[in-house]
């Protein structure tokens, strides 16, 4: 007996105790908790030049040249006007006068004459690769002299990856820089960072030069911001209704109706940046059979997956890019959409036989594919929900739930793979390119397509555009053509989803970019 | 008894050898690769090689692991590729945390288990018996993950006694240390009843009873204490455990630990953090092992006499 009222005594103790303390969660005036999406987690440094993987906190820290829209239109940042030459061999830019770095050091065209070799050598450098060299036109303008046209070269700019930091902070630093500190020109400035947990930003009171997506064109409202990681969407679900955060930048869309259910809580969706899709391997029999590839592509109900799966948010997905990108704008005949009419013809015309147990049979062999995916409960239910769909139309399918760092080099021993569902998030065209170029078989060309049309409108799309129109033109033509061999069948086109306490802080009318970044949170006020 | 410390402790250098092995082969065997994790789309296969270069990746395992090895008996356990740090910070950021959870776990397994155990082992056969087990058996085959969702929502949503996640301030400890101490719990009170219902048998113990010995003293003093050497069997065991098996628990409350770093690592495949944090848990379940023996040892004057 001793020992049990021992242990309701200390158990009494330590909840009288945790009473008298409390949580701690209050928030303070001009201090605001955010948590960052589940797959900025465990980000591991804000080395926006040498990292391969980067966290929101980063654009609040640093200043790209130019940032987009939810459009994905271009606006000037640390640039207030661009142009490039008929022939695209030249960029000029010219630069935003009066912007410093967190640590005093003066932002000039000297700072872009040092940044942009910094990515030579890096796995970043893809996105300078078409820059010969940098010239200093004045003390404000510079002028990029190419390789090769690179119309994509404002995307580029805009990336997450070309934040520029202190030229000064950066060199003294060296290897350290972003892991122990980070020195941009952002809104905010690094405090700490703590990885895997959180990261503590100071408002930049010296800042005066956001771009005009933003209405605050002064130093951030919120005054300390702190951006925790929490991978498991329950909890911060949970922290966001308790008013332990204040916003959730990414909310997984099964979330949604439970948040918009909450009176406290208000929920926004932003265009999403990504596809769900099935791979097709066309060197394994029968996929090597276009018509059968036809057939599994129209065997999938778009429209049932986002009806039934995602409760309606988001998008069927009838082609490869999302719809925002121009070049996802193809003639409509080629979009893939559910048709199983056609799907049963295309079997039967290719010799396969219904079965008597609803799969089909040719020369005596089923019609029985494997069906890869990895884990994680989305692409569960949807690889089951796929399953379903192929053997409504006599398409057998074995499901393999592979974990997502095993899952690629299964791909890439070539003739394993089959059907696989798998989804990417990237904003631009070139996207078919690392999907679909033959150079890239296996992994990340999980079709194992290479094909000698294909690889001559990829040249083009690729290396041979002047302009931005050019280009988009070029990349149409390629995507349209990987569209008509049905090399892969798409699903779903997510939206992104953030959700805020309207109690604790208040979001601007609209929000701007193509995700919940600076040029939102400087607009941010803590009520 | 100091003799019979260094002969264990001799005896754990081939076992720390072969579990070495062990760990740098089975870490490189798992399919993936930690190139694919750092490399961006539009990297060339020069590029990726380069980097498997620079890791030491592109050698042959047997002088990878040399190098680790040698490397590791003198405390330094590389870089880490991903995360780009030393192992050895990154083990010291997320160690503090494990062991503040595992050690209040473990204690609160160790009282609440012993103390459910012995009560339940005084009044066997009785609805207080029957009562305690069930409750106990219920308790522990709930998921910790479940558990601590649903300690989340009594505790911290409805009550808001203590925050949801984090480890930002000590009453964030309470939950997950009750998520994971409940595990612990039902084991340790089980082995406790068996071991006292047993030692109630023993001579000794009737021969107390025939001396009039009141039997509260008998049950507490006397059958407990013996009992308690599986106990500390038991315990000595979970060690490890307990460092690195609360990772549910520690993605639930969104703590950091060696367990998440371990997990983490090893979808990132990012080697040497995987090898580390492992590296890490086995010398805790060697050096969990050899302090229950030495407990044992010291508990029970038949272990002492067994070793000389």
């Amino acid at each position: 007996m001793r020992f049990t009222t021992k242990s309701l005594i200390l158990s009494g103790s330590l909840l009288a105790s945790a009473m008298a303390f409390g949580p701690g969660a209050a928030v303070w005036a001009q201090e605001a908790t955010f948590v960052m999406p589940s797959d900025d987690v465990g980000a591991p440094s804000y080395d926006p030049i040498r990292g391969t993987k980067l966290n929101a906190a980063t654009s609040l820290i640093y200043d790209r040249m130019v940032i987009q829209d939810a459009d994905q239109s271009f606006h000037g940042q640390l640039a207030t006007e661009w142009e490039s030459s008929d022939d695209g061999l030249e960029w000029t830019f010219k630069l935003r006068p009066g912007v410093t770095f967190h640590d005093g050091e003066p932002f000039n065209a000297a700072t872009i004459v040092w940044w942009v070799p910094q990515f030579a050598g890096t796995e970043n450098a893809f996105m300078t690769d078409a820059i010969e060299s940098v010239e200093v036109v004045d003390g404000l303008t510079v002028k990029f002299v190419m390789k090769n046209p690179d119309p994509n070269l404002l995307s580029n700019m805009s990336s997450i990856f070309m934040g520029i930091p202190s030229p000064k902070a950066y060199d003294a630093m060296g290897a350290d820089y972003g892991v122990t500190n980070a020195v941009g020109s952002g809104p905010f400035t690094l405090q700490s960072f703590t990885i895997g947990q959180e990261t503590v930003l100071a408002s930049n009171e010296a800042y005066a030069w956001a771009s005009d997506l933003s209405e605050n064109q002064g130093p951030p409202h919120i005054k300390t911001l702190t951006l925790r990681e929490i991978s498991e969407a329950s909890t911060a679900f949970l922290e966001l209704r308790t008013g332990g955060v204040d916003m959730l930048l990414s909310v997984p869309t099964d979330f949604l109706p439970q948040l918009e259910a909450e009176d406290s809580i208000a929920v926004g969706t932003l265009p999403g940046t990504g596809i769900f899709y099935i791979p097709i391997n066309t060197t394994v029999a029968p996929f090597t059979d276009i018509k059968v590839r036809e057939a599994a592509a129209l065997a999938v109900n778009q429209k049932e997956i986002l009806d039934n799966l995602f409760g309606g948010i988001g998008a069927e997905a009838n082609n490869f890019l999302i719809s925002s990108l121009l070049a996802a704008d193809v003639d409509p005949k080629l979009n893939i959409s559910y048709n199983p009419d056609r799907s049963n013809k295309l079997l039967d015309d290719a010799g396969w036989a219904m079965g008597s147990d609803g799969v089909r049979e040719k020369d005596g062999t089923k019609l029985q594919v494997a069906l890869w995916t990895q884990n994680g409960t989305e692409f569960k239910r949807v690889t089951e929900v796929v399953q379903a769909q192929l053997k409504a139309v006599g398409i057998g399918a074995d499901i393999t739930v592979f974990d997502s760092a095993t899952i690629n080099d299964q791909y890439r021993k070539g003739n394993e793979h089959q059907l696989a569902v798998r989804s990417y998030s990237w904003a631009n065209a070139d996207i078919i390119d690392w999907f679909f170029a033959g150079s890239r078989l296996g992994y990340p060309n999980v079709s194992m397509w290479n094909d000698p049309k294909a690889e001559e409108l990829n040249k083009v799309a690729m290396t041979g555009s002047r302009t931005w129109e050019e280009r988009v033109a070029n990349f149409k033509a390629y995507h349209e053509y990987v569209l008509g061999q049905f090399v892969f069948a798409p699903i779903y086109q997510p939206v992104q989803s953030y959700a805020y306490s309207k109690d604790n802080i208040t979001l601007p009318k609209t929000v701007r970019g193509t995700r919940v970044q600076s040029q939102t949170i400087v607009d941010i006020t803590v009520n | 008894m100091i003799s019979f410390f260094i002969k264990r402790l001799l005896l754990l250098i081939p076992v720390f050898l072969a579990v070495s092995m062990v760990i740098f082969m089975i870490v490189h065997l798992v399919p993936g690769d930690p190139i694919d994790n750092l490399v961006q789309i539009n990297s060339t296969p020069e590029q990726k090689a380069a980097l498997a270069a620079k890791y030491g990746l592109d050698k042959p395992l047997y002088q990878q692991y040399a190098i680790w090895l040698g490397k590791a008996l003198s405390g330094d356990l590389g870089d880490a590729i991903i995360l780009r740090r030393p192992v050895v910070d990154l083990i010291a950021l997320n160690l503090p945390h494990s062991l503040a959870l595992g050690a209040l776990a473990l204690a609160f397994s160790t009282v609440v288990g012993i103390g459910a155990g012995a009560l339940a082992a005084i009044y066997k056969d009785s609805l207080i018996d029957r009562t305690t087990m069930t409750l106990i058996l219920l308790g522990s085959t709930v998921p910790g993950f479940w558990l601590g969702l649903l300690l989340i929502m009594l505790f911290a949503v409805q009550l808001g006694w203590f925050p949801v996640s984090g480890a930002r301030s000590w009453d964030a400890l309470v939950l997950p240390v009750l998520t994971v101490g409940l595990g612990g719990v039902a084991l340790v009170a089980r082995v406790t009843r068996v071991a006292m219902m047993e030692t109630a048998r023993k001579d000794f113990v009737m021969m107390l009873h025939a001396k009039g010995v009141p039997p509260w003293q008998i049950e507490l003093r006397h059958v407990l204490r013996h009992a308690l050497l599986p106990v500390v069997t038991i315990l000595s065991l979970r060690i490890g455990w307990i460092l690195g098996g609360a990772v549910t628990v520690e993605f639930v409350f969104a703590r950091p630990g060696l367990g998440s770093l371990l997990i983490t690592s090893l979808n990132q495949r990012d080697y040497p953090v995987v090898q580390g944090s492992l590296l890490m848990l086995a010398i805790a379940v060697m050096l969990g092992t050899l302090l229950g023996d030495v407990v044992q040892a010291a508990m029970d004057p038949r272990v002492r006499e067994r070793i000389k």
